[in-house]
C-alpha cells in the first residue's frame, strides 16, 4: 500500500508541479486565476452552490486521479528509472501533498492554500527533475503525457467551472492544441515504441478532441465541432474506402500473405501471375463478346451447313469423352474452334460482320498485348531509378537488406542468416578482389558452366527435333496403328524436357558463385532459351504439317468437283443457283481445314502443359511434403532437415511457365478463339493451387532476397515473347491462303482481304480513296522515317538525361566528402568512408552552431517536444523549428 | 510400350539428381560399401582395423597424436562417424568454458571423444563414458588407455544407456551431472534427455551437447528441447565429419530447471 500511496502522492504531485510550472513562470496565472475565479463566482453565486462547486471538483480530481493512475501503470514501466528517482527525490513533497489532499478532501479551501505553500517547494524539485529528465530523452515524453493529461484536466476543469476564458487562457489552450496536433503529425517519425506512440496518439486524440470544441464560442463552437467531426468523418471514411479498395485487389491478401513468408521473390511470381489474369480476361472479353456469342447467338445454327456438322464417318465417335477430350468430335464443329466460323459477310438482325470483327478482335489483341506489356515496362522502368549498386557497397547492406514485408520466425531466420552470409561473403569478396588471383578460376568455372548448358540446350534440342521426325512418320503411316505413347510423344518429351533441364541448369548455376539475383536472370534467360528452342521446334513441325494439309486440300477440292459433277449427274454443273438435290451436310466431302488444325494443336499443348504442371505440383510439392512430414517418424535420418527436405517454390521456372503459355495464347488464338478463356481457367485454378502448395508444402528459400527489380526483366521476357509469338501468326495469316470450306475468311486469296472488302463495301467512295492514298509508299516511308527518327530523338535525350542524372550523383557526393574530411579533419578511415553517406548527413545535422538551439534538444532531438522550460517564456518558439531536425 | 525418347527425357532429372546429392553418394560409398568390402576382406571389424592404424601410427601417451591419428585414418583410409576436429574444437571449447567435473559420455564407439574429452578436463575431473556394444568397448578401452587416462579419469561403463541412467546416483555415486556429450543412437536422444531430467542428475548450469542432431538428424530431441522450456538451446552449424557438403549441427543445451 505504502508504494500505492506514494504513488498517488506523486502522481499528485507533479501534476501539480506540472501546472505550477506551466502556468506560473510564463504567466503566473492559472492556479491563481481559477481561484480567483472560483471566489468571483461565489460571491456572484452563493456559498452553496460555490461548496457543491467545490464537492464536484474534488470529486472530479478523484476521478482524475484514477484516470491519471490507469495511466501510469500503463506506462509503469517505461517510467520505472524515473520513478525511482522521484520517489527518492520528492518523498517529502509527496508527503505534504497528501496531506494536502486529504485536507482538501475536508474543504478545497484549506487544500489549495496549502498547494500553495508547497508550491515553492515543489517547483525547485520540479526543476531538478526537469534536468534530469532531460538526460533522458526517452522518458520525458512519457512525463510529457503524464503532465499533459494533467494539464488536460485542469484545462477542461477551468473550461467546465468558469464557463468562458480569457484571451490569454485560449490562447494558452490554441497552443497547447497546435503543439499535441504538431505531436500526432511528427508522431510516426519518432523513435519510440509502438505501444507508446498509440499511447501518446489516443491521448493527444482525445485532448484536441475535446479542447477544439471549447476554442470557438456559442455558435461558432457548434459549426467548429461539426466541420471538425465532418472532417474527421471524411478522413475515416477515405481510410475506409482505401482499405476497401485494397480488399477489391484480388487475392492481396493472399499474395501479402505469401510474401510475408517466403520474401518477395515468390510474391513477385504471384503477383505476375495475377496481372497475367487481368490480361487474360481483357482477351477472354474480346473474343468472347466479339466473336464467340454474336456467333452462337446469330450466326446459322449448328448443322446447317457442313462446316458446322460433324462428317458422317466421325458421328458415331463424336460423342467419347476421349475424343472430346482431344477437342475431336463434337468440340471440333463448335465456336471454339476456327473452321465453324462461317464466311457470310453478315449476321443476324443486328447485320454483324463477322469476318471482319473476327479479323479485327485477332489484331486488337495482339495490338493490346503489345501495349500494355510496353505501358508496364516503360513504368518499371521509371521506378528503377538507375542506381549504381557499386558504391557503398556495405552501407547498403547494413541499411537496406532486410525485408520488411517478412512476417514468418523461419523466413525471418533464413533472412538474417543469409544477412550475416552476405556480409562474410562481401568482405571475403573485397579481400579477394584486391588480392584478385582467384578471378581466372571463377572465369573457367562460369565458361564452363556455360557449355554446359549449351550442350544441355542442344541435347534437348535435338531429342525433340528426333521426336518431332517420328511423330511425322507416324502421322503419315496414320496414327491409329499406335498407341497413346506414340501419339503423345511430342507433347511428353517437351514438358518432361521443360520440367528436368531448369533443375540441371539450377545444379550447373551453382558452379558459377553469382549473386542470387543475377544468379536468377542467368537461370531465366537458360530457361527461355530452352523453352525457345522448344516452342519453334513444335512451331516447324506445325509448319509441315500445315503444308501437307494444304496439299490434301488440293487433291479434296479436285475431289469436290468430281463429286459434284456426280451429284448432278454430270447434266448441269454450272447452274448452281438452285440445286435440286438436297444433300444432308454431313455427307458432302470437305477439306481437312489446316486452321482448325493448327488451334486444336495449340489448345491440346495448353492442356497437357497445364495438367503437367499441375502434376508435378502433386507429386514434386505436395506428395513430397506428405512423405517427408509422415515418414520422418519412422525414418534413419532426419528427413525434413536433410535428404529429400520440402520443396522450395522455383520462381524462375514458374516464371517462364507462365510467360511461354502467354506465348502460345497469342499465337494460338487467331485459330482457337477458345484459348483465352482456357487460360483464364488455368491462371484462375493455378493462382488457388499455388498459393495453397507454397503456403503448405515448400519452405521459403535459404537465401531470401528481394526481387523487386525483377519485374521489368518479366515484362521483357514476356515482349520478346510476346514478338516471338505473334511473328509466326502474322505469317500464316499474310502468307498462307485461307482454306476453301471452313473459316470466316474461305473464299477469299488471303485473309486480310477481308478490310478492303469491307472498305469497298461499308464505307463511302471518298473513304476508300483516302485509305488508298494514305496507304501509299510515299506517304508511308516518310512517315516510317519520321518516327524511326523521333524514336532516336527521344533515345539520345534521355541518354543525356541519365547523364545528368550522373553528374548531379557524383557532385552531391563531392560536397558530401568534402563536407566531411572538413568535419574530420581530414581523418576518414576507408571504415568510415564505407558509410559516408548517411555520415555525412548526421555531420551536417550536428554542424549547425549550437547556440541557435536550446541546450536539450541539441543533445537529445528527440526530446524537441518537451513542453516546459520554466525559465524560458519563450522557449517553445524555439523549439518548433528545432523539431524538424 | 514406353518410347526410348521419353526415357531420354528423363536423362537431366537423373544427372540433376547425381550431383545435388554426389556427397550423400559419397557418403553411401564411404560409409556402407567400403566398410562391407573390407570387412569381407580383412575379417575383422572396423574398430579393430582402425586401432590397428592408431596403434601403428600414433605415439602412446600422446592424446593429441592419437586424435589426428584418428582423423586421418577417417580421412583417407575409411569413415566412421565421430564428432570429428572442426566439431570437436566446438567441444574443445565448451569444456574449457564450464571446467565440469562431471562428464558422461553417451556412447563412446572407439573413444575418440572419450579421449578428446578427457584431454580437456580440469585436474581431478571425471568422465563416466557408455557404451552398448562390447567389442567397441574393448577398443575403446584400449585406445583411452593407450593415451595414457587411467580409470580415475575415463570410466568406460559397458551397458545401454536406458539402464545406466537411473543408477548412476547408486552405483557410481554421482550427484550432478556438469556435462553430458551424447553420441549414441539418434534414436535414443530424447528419450535418454528425459531420463535425465526425470533423474535429478542436472543442476542449474550443467551443459548438453548432442551431436548429429542435423544429420542423421533427431527431429523429435530438436521439438522437444524447443518446446520444455528447461533449457537454453542454441544450435551449431557445421559440416559433417570427414565428408564436406554435407551439413550437421551440434545442439548445446544449459539446462535452467523448471521456472
Amino acid at each position: 500500500t505504502n508504494g500505492g500511496r506514494t504513488q498517488e502522492a506523486r502522481t499528485r504531485r507533479e501534476r501539480e508541479a506540472r501546472t505550477e510550472r506551466r502556468g506560473a513562470p510564463s504567466t503566473g496565472r492559472p492556479p491563481k486565476r481559477s481561484q480567483e475565479g472560483r471566489e468571483r463566482f461565489r460571491r456572484a453565486g452563493g456559498e452553496q452552490k460555490g461548496r457543491e462547486r467545490d464537492g464536484k471538483r474534488t470529486g472530479r480530481e478523484e476521478r482524475a486521479e484514477g484516470a491519471a493512475k490507469e495511466n501510469k501503470n500503463s506506462e509503469n514501466e517505461r517510467t520505472k528509472k524515473l520513478r525511482g528517482k522521484e520517489e527518492r527525490g520528492g518523498g517529502e513533497a509527496g508527503k505534504e501533498a497528501e496531506e494536502a489532499m486529504k485536507k482538501k478532501r475536508l474543504s478545497g479551501e484549506e487544500a489549495h492554500e496549502a498547494v500553495r505553500k508547497t508550491s515553492d517547494k515543489e517547483l525547485k524539485q520540479a526543476k531538478e527533475h526537469e534536468q534530469e529528465k532531460s538526460m533522458k530523452p526517452a522518458e520525458t515524453t512519457s512525463e510529457f503525457e503524464i503532465c499533459s493529461s494533467g494539464e488536460e484536466e485542469e484545462a477542461k476543469d477551468v473550461e467546465v467551472v468558469l464557463g468562458s476564458l480569457s484571451p490569454e487562457e485560449l490562447e494558452k489552450l490554441k497552443e497547447a492544441v497546435d503543439d499535441r496536433k504538431k505531436l500526432i503529425g511528427t508522431l510516426r517519425g519518432k523513435p519510440w515504441p509502438m505501444s507508446k506512440k498509440l499511447v501518446t496518439l489516443r491521448e493527444s486524440q482525445e485532448f484536441v478532441e475535446k479542447s477544439e470544441g471549447a476554442l470557438g464560442k456559442g455558435r461558432g463552437r457548434k459549426l467548429y465541432a461539426y466541420k471538425v467531426t465532418l472532417r474527421k468523418k471524411w478522413k475515416k471514411f477515405q481510410r475506409d474506402f482505401e482499405n476497401f479498395k485494397t480488399a477489391c485487389i484480388p487475392w492481396e491478401m493472399k499474395i501479402k500473405e505469401i510474401e510475408s513468408h517466403f520474401g518477395s521473390s515468390v510474391a513477385s511470381y504471384f503477383i505476375f501471375l495475377r496481372w497475367m489474369y487481368g490480361i487474360n480476361m481483357i482477351l477472354f472479353g474480346l473474343t468472347f463478346g466479339l466473336v464467340m456469342v454474336p456467333e452462337a447467338l446469330m450466326g446459322r445454327p449448328y448443322g446447317s451447313i457442313p462446316r458446322k456438322t460433324v462428317p458422317r464417318d466421325e458421328e458415331a465417335s463424336a460423342m467419347n469423352f476421349a475424343i472430346l477430350w482431344d477437342f475431336g468430335g463434337y468440340a471440333k464443329y463448335s465456336v471454339l474452334f476456327y473452321g465453324y466460323y462461317n464466311n457470310q459477310r453478315t449476321i443476324g438482325w443486328l447485320k454483324y460482320r463477322m469476318p471482319l470483327s473476327y479479323f479485327l478482335v485477332g489484331v486488337g489483341m495482339a495490338a493490346y498485348s503489345y501495349m500494355v506489356v510496353i505501358r508496364t515496362m516503360a513504368r518499371n522502368a521509371s521506378e528503377d531509378g538507375g542506381g549504381d549498386d557499386t558504391s557503398f557497397n556495405f552501407s547498403w547492406k547494413i541499411f537496406t537488406s532486410w525485408d520488411y514485408l517478412i512476417g514468418n520466425v523461419e523466413t525471418a531466420d533464413n533472412k538474417f542468416a543469409s544477412i550475416t552470409t552476405s556480409f562474410k561473403e562481401a568482405i571475403v569478396e573485397e579481400q579477394e578482389s584486391r588480392k584478385d588471383d582467384n578471378i581466372h578460376l571463377t572465369r573457367f568455372l562460369r565458361v564452363l558452366a556455360n557449355f554446359l548448358v549449351l550442350c544441355c540446350l542442344a541435347g534437348s534440342g535435338y531429342l525433340i527435333y528426333f521426336v518431332v521426325r517420328r511423330s511425322q512418320k507416324f502421322a503419315l503411316e496414320g496414327l491409329d496403328n499406335y498407341g497413346w505413347w506414340e501419339r503423345n510423344e511430342v507433347n511428353m518429351v517437351m514438358s518432361l524436357l521443360g520440367m528436368f533441364c531448369p533443375m540441371l541448369f539450377d545444379v550447373i548455376s551453382t558452379l558459377e558463385n553469382y549473386h542470387p539475383r543475377i544468379a536468377l536472370r542467368w537461370q531465366l534467360g537458360r530457361i527461355f532459351a530452352l523453352f525457345l528452342g522448344n516452342l519453334y521446334t513444335f512451331i516447324i513441325a506445325l509448319m509441315d504439317q500445315i503444308n501437307l494439309k494444304r496439299a490434301e486440300e488440293e487433291i479434296v477440292k479436285f475431289n469436290m468437283t468430281i463429286w459434284q459433277a456426280s451429284l448432278y449427274n454430270g447434266t448441269t454443273p454450272e447452274n448452281s443457283t438452285a440445286p435440286p438435290i438436297t444433300v444432308h451436310p454431313a455427307d458432302v466431302p470437305r477439306g481437312p481445314c489446316w486452321e482448325t488444325m493448327v488451334g486444336q494443336e495449340f489448345v491440346r499443348l495448353i492442356i497437357s502443359d497445364t495438367m503437367t504442371t499441375y502434376i508435378t505440383l502433386l507429386i514434386g510439392d505436395f506428395l513430397r511434403a506428405v512423405l517427408v512430414r509422415f515418414l520422418n517418424y519412422c525414418w534413419c535420418w532426419d528427413l525434413e532437415y536433410s535428404f529429400p527436405s520440402y520443396s522450395e517454390f522455383d520462381v524462375s521456372g514458374n516464371v517462364l511457365g507462365l510467360i511461354f503459355n502467354q506465348g502460345m495464347i497469342w499465337m494460338g488464338a487467331f485459330y482457337a478463339p477458345c484459348l483465352p478463356a482456357l487460360n483464364v481457367l488455368r491462371l484462375h485454378v493455378s493462382m488457388y493451387l499455388q498459393c495453397w502448395a507454397v503456403m503448405c508444402c515448400d519452405v521459403p528459400q535459404e537465401r531470401v532476397f528481394k526481387a523487386s527489380g525483377s519485374n521489368n526483366f518479366y515484362m521483357a521476357m514476356l515482349l520478346v515473347i510476346l514478338f516471338l509469338s505473334t511473328l509466326p501468326a502474322i505469317y500464316t495469316v499474310v502468307s498462307i491462303p485461307p482454306s476453301f470450306d471452313c473459316g470466316p475468311f474461305s473464299g477469299k486469296s488471303r485473309m486480310f482481304d477481308v478490310i478492303q472488302e469491307t472498305l469497298e463495301t461499308d464505307f463511302p467512295a471518298w473513304f476508300g480513296k483516302v485509305f488508298s492514298y494514305v496507304s501509299n509508299p510515299g506517304l508511308v516511308l516518310p512517315f516510317l522515317l519520321l518516327m524511326v527518327l523521333a524514336i532516336y530523338y527521344l533515345n539520345s535525350t534521355s541518354k543525356t538525361y541519365k547523364q545528368v542524372n550522373l553528374e548531379l550523383k557524383k557532385k552531391l557526393q563531392t560536397v558530401n566528402s568534402s563536407k566531411n574530411s572538413r568535419q574530420n579533419c581530414g581523418h576518414i578511415s576507408p571504415a568510415v568512408q564505407v558509410g559516408s553517406s548517411t555520415k555525412s548527413s548526421a555531420a551536417s545535422s550536428s554542424q549547425t552552431p549550437p547556440s541557435i538551439r536550446p541546450p536539450v534538444t541539441q543533445t537529445h532531438p528527440t526530446s524537441g517536444s518537451l513542453p516546459g522550460q520554466p525559465r524560458q517564456p519563450s522557449s517553445r518558439k524555439q523549439h518548433a523549428p528545432s523539431r524538424g531536425s | 510400350m514406353v518410347s526410348a525418347a521419353i526415357g531420354l527425357a528423363f536423362l537431366p532429372l537423373l544427372l540433376t539428381l547425381l550431383i545435388r546429392y554426389r556427397y550423400y553418394f559419397v557418403l553411401f560409398y564411404r560409409a556402407v560399401l567400403l566398410r562391407w568390402v573390407q570387412d569381407l576382406v580383412t575379417g575383422i571389424s572396423r574398430e579393430e582395423r582402425v586401432y590397428q592404424y592408431v596403434l601403428t601410427h600414433a605415439i602412446p601417451g600422446d592424446p593429441d597424436s592419437i586424435l589426428d591419428t584418428f582423423d586421418d585414418w577417417c580421412t583417407k583410409v575409411e569413415f566412421i562417424s565421430h564428432i570429428g576436429p572442426k566439431k570437436g574444437m566446438i567441444l574443445d571449447r565448451l569444456l574449457k568454458e564450464h571446467q565440469p567435473l562431471t562428464v558422461l559420455e553417451l556412447g563412446t564407439h572407439c573413444g575418440y571423444s572419450a579421449v578428446r574429452i578427457a584431454r580437456s578436463l580440469p585436474l581431478g575431473a571425471r568422465l563416466y563414458s557408455v557404451e552398448m556394444d562390447q567389442r567397441n568397448a574393448e577398443v575403446a578401452e584400449k585406445i583411452v588407455r593407450l593415451a595414457g587416462f587411467d580409470d580415475d579419469t575415463v570410466e568406460l561403463i559397458v551397458r545401454p544407456s536406458d539402464e545406466v541412467i537411473p543408477c548412476l546416483r547408486e552405483n557410481y555415486g554421482v550427484e550432478r551431472l556438469d556435462f553430458v556429450f551424447m553420441d549414441h543412437w539418434k534414436r535414443c536422444y530424447l528419450p535418454d534427455l528425459q531420463m535425465l531430467e526425470g533423474s535429478g542428475l542436472l543442476g542449474e548450469g550443467s551443459v548438453i551437447l548432442a551431436d548429429n542432431v542435423i544429420f542423421p538428424g533427431a527431429p523429435n530431441f530438436l521439438r522437444h528441447i524447443r518446446r520444455s522450456g528447461l533449457y537454453e538451446h542454441r544450435v551449431h552449424r557445421a559440416m559433417l565429419e570427414y565428408i564436406s557438403g554435407i551439413r550437421d549441427g551440434m545442439a548445446e543445451l544449459i539446462y535452467r530447471g523448471a521456472k
